[in-house]
């Protein structure tokens, strides 16, 4: 098994984390988009508040474009994906170049999203080179804990978003159980009374979202 | 041979060379960008028999090199003897005194050695530089070598050109030799050097470990790559692609902050191999070329097989004269510069330029080097559905592990203007494959 730096295992848990982001972000502006094209002109106000980014959009028009691709925009989509490929582009000797590919290629369709005025269909494509990565990931990368690092930064970054967004609830149990599954593969030190209590807050009747967030944010601290 | 079957697929090599994200970086304006080294699918080919007197050349070359470096920072028996003058040993930018006396593990400096050649209009081969430091550009056609493989596996079918994907194999055999005890690691500054996607690339096929300077650490006199789990793991060789100067600031400069402190210490005691060994810049200076051709007489006896470019050194009195009256045919290059800087062809200077150059040289006749201006061959490249000639040089590789070993291919530059000899990639040159025959 290779050895990977402090920096290095940093890296493969953000590049889990991002890419996720970008693609499950991704998912569910798809999804309003649609809805925004003829009603709910200002749905896009209660989804940053959910998210927690600072509502700066002037219109439904002006969220579409500038959250998914303005690079100045911190929280936008676009500043996501740099993120994932800045991780990206320092493990490919971790991750090997046709796994990278797969990110490199996900830059590219962005770029040309952005240039297009029906840009759902190649954020499409964005998604279809994500989903490809983490196959690849699974297929490819030998090293057990570089793959558990990956997926570990993307199942937190899942239950994440779908406890902000107050999503479903299954889908989020379902993350929860893998992530005790794969956690102790990572070789990362991570809080286990955290962990506990993150098991027992998901089978609570009603769902405490924000305490859910905040001990998974807090889960390897 | 064809060697233009593969121009119809130029598009989807291309395509591949971007998604594998085949690129270099460049500072334009302060500002950081990837930008995608242009590849010319049309290749280079050079027959078996012409290789092998290149190779011939090439060996013999770099073990003249390795023997001087060894000799100037030991016994100095070439400048006692009068073959090499000390003033350009000592007053390069190259030479450095921390190496005196310092033996790198099995007598090799030259681990990597990158040579530049042209080959002139009449077919003859002339070296127009060595680059002993930190030479790059194998991993590109290494690549396009396998998409173009991907894209028309017919064009090599039956045309017996020898596989170049094997220079990962050569580069691994070179690091073991050395390797003192345990990991091989790649040395970068970081994703924002002009080559990272090579570092990055070579760690990935030698299966060595891409580190930066603070993943690496000296404890007891010994390299150390610490894991994330806090394990520290042994390094026995490092190549290291940051330059000399940069190395260790507690031997080096001071405030470099990509370095490693203490590693030239180690590396001093033999419990590490640098590769290449530091120093080597004695070497490749551009004044310490015109006597590359004397050393291989004086320390293996022979003829050197591969010509220099007629070069002349203004520091000699006769050279000046001759420089001064055959200004305009002559290409003039600062010694201390790399990269297709500081090299100028007196026939592009106007008026003004020549008298300001003629009193800078004049004034500091160490500072340059002037040589006959090769008319090298071009090879045709595709541009906008057209052939067009283009200047076109070779970078040859040659690895020293127990033997000199020479890598059967090259990264072969061409300048994308038409006007100008200069090919390097700095420039907005793009590059080519180069196909050596096996038979
Ligand atoms: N004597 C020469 N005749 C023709 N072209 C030359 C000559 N010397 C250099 N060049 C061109 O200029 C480029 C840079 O010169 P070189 O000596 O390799 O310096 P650098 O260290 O800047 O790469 C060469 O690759 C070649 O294209
Ligand atoms: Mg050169």
């Amino acid at each position: 098994m290779g050895i990977i730096s402090v920096e290095h295992s940093d890296r493969l848990y953000w590049l889990g984390r991002y890419s996720e982001r970008v693609y499950t972000t991704l998912k569910i502006f798809a999804d309003r988009y649609d809805s925004m094209i003829d009603l709910e002109e200002d749905e896009y106000a209660d989804f940053c508040e959910r998210q927690e980014i600072p509502n700066i959009y002037l219109s439904a028009a002006d969220f579409a474009r500038r959250y998914c691709f303005d690079e100045e925009d911190p929280n936008s989509i676009i500043s996501n994906l740099t993120r994932a490929y800045d991780n990206a582009i320092v493990l490919r000797e971790e991750i090997g170049s046709v796994t990278l590919s797969y990110i490199q290629m996900a830059v590219y369709a962005m770029n040309k999203a952005k240039q297009s005025d029906a840009p759902l269909l190649e954020l499409q494509r964005v998604r279809d080179n994500i989903v490809a990565f983490w196959g690849i990931v699974d297929d490819s990368v030998d090293d057990e804990h570089v793959r558990s690092i990956i997926k570990l930064g993307k199942r937190i970054e899942r239950i994440d978003i779908y406890a902000r967004m107050h999503l479903d609830k299954k889908e989020m149990k379902r993350e929860i159980v893998k992530l005790n599954r794969r956690i102790d593969r990572t070789g990362l030190h991570f809080s286990s009374k955290r962990l506990a209590h993150i098991n027992y807050l998901i089978e609570e009747d009603v769902l405490d979202h924000e305490e859910l967030v905040q001990e998974i944010e807090a889960l390897l601290e | 041979m064809d060697t233009r079957g593969l121009c119809q697929y130029s598009d989807s090599v291309n395509e591949l060379l971007a998604r594998y994200g085949v690129k270099f970086g460049i500072y334009k304006n302060n500002q950081f960008r990837e930008q995608l080294f242009p590849f010319d699918t049309i290749p280079r080919v050079i027959g078996a028999e012409e290789f092998s007197f290149l190779e011939k050349g090439l060996k013999q070359r770099v073990q003249a090199l390795n023997l001087f470096i060894k000799d100037i920072y030991h016994d100095k028996k070439i400048i006692k003897d009068g073959i090499v003058p000390e003033e350009f040993v000592y007053s390069g930018s190259g030479y450095l005194t921390q190496c005196e006396k310092v033996m790198p593990s099995k007598e090799i400096y030259t681990h990597i050695s990158g040579i530049d050649l042209v080959q002139a209009k009449d077919k003859s081969w002339y070296i127009l530089e060595d680059n002993l430091r930190v030479p790059s550009g194998a991993s590109y056609p290494m690549i396009a070598r396998d998409l173009c493989r991907k894209c028309s596996p017919q064009t090599f079918h039956g045309n017996h050109i020898e596989d170049n994907r094997n220079y990962a194999k050569l580069l691994r055999k070179t690091f073991d030799y050395v390797n003192t005890g345990g990991h091989t690691v790649i040395l970068t500054p970081g994703r924002f050097n002009a080559a990272y996607f090579e570092h990055s690339f070579l760690a990935e096929q030698t299966g060595a470990h891409l580190a930066s300077g603070h993943e690496l650490t000296v404890e007891n006199d010994h390299l150390y790559f610490i894991d994330y789990s806090g394990k520290k793991e042994q390094v026995g060789a490092v190549y290291r692609r940051i330059s000399d100067e940069y190395l260790d600031p507690m031997n080096f400069l001071e405030e470099s902050v990509i370095g490693i402190p203490h590693i030239y210490d180690v590396y001093r005691k033999g419990n590490v191999a640098l590769l290449n060994a530091p120093g080597n810049g004695v070497a490749d200076d551009k004044g310490i070329y015109y006597f590359v051709p004397k050393m291989i007489k004086y320390y293996l006896g022979e003829d050197a097989i591969l010509s220099n470019a007629p070069t002349y050194l203004p520091f000699y009195p006769e050279d000046m004269d001759y420089v001064l009256t055959h200004f305009d045919d002559l290409v003039l290059k600062d010694v201390a510069e790399a990269g297709g800087y500081g090299v100028v062809f007196a026939n592009k200077m106007s008026k003004q330029e020549k008298e300001d150059f003629i009193a800078l040289l004049k004034a500091e006749p160490r500072r340059f080097i002037a040589q006959e201006v090769i008319d090298f061959l071009d090879i045709d490249i595709l541009e906008q559905g057209e052939f067009v000639p283009r200047k076109a040089d070779l970078r040859a590789f040659v690895l020293m592990a127990d033997e000199p070993m020479v890598w059967k291919s090259g990264l072969t530059r061409f300048s994308r203007n038409p006007d100008s000899f200069i090919v390097n990639s700095s420039q907005g040159g793009g590059f080519k494959d180069t196909w050596v025959l096996s038979q």
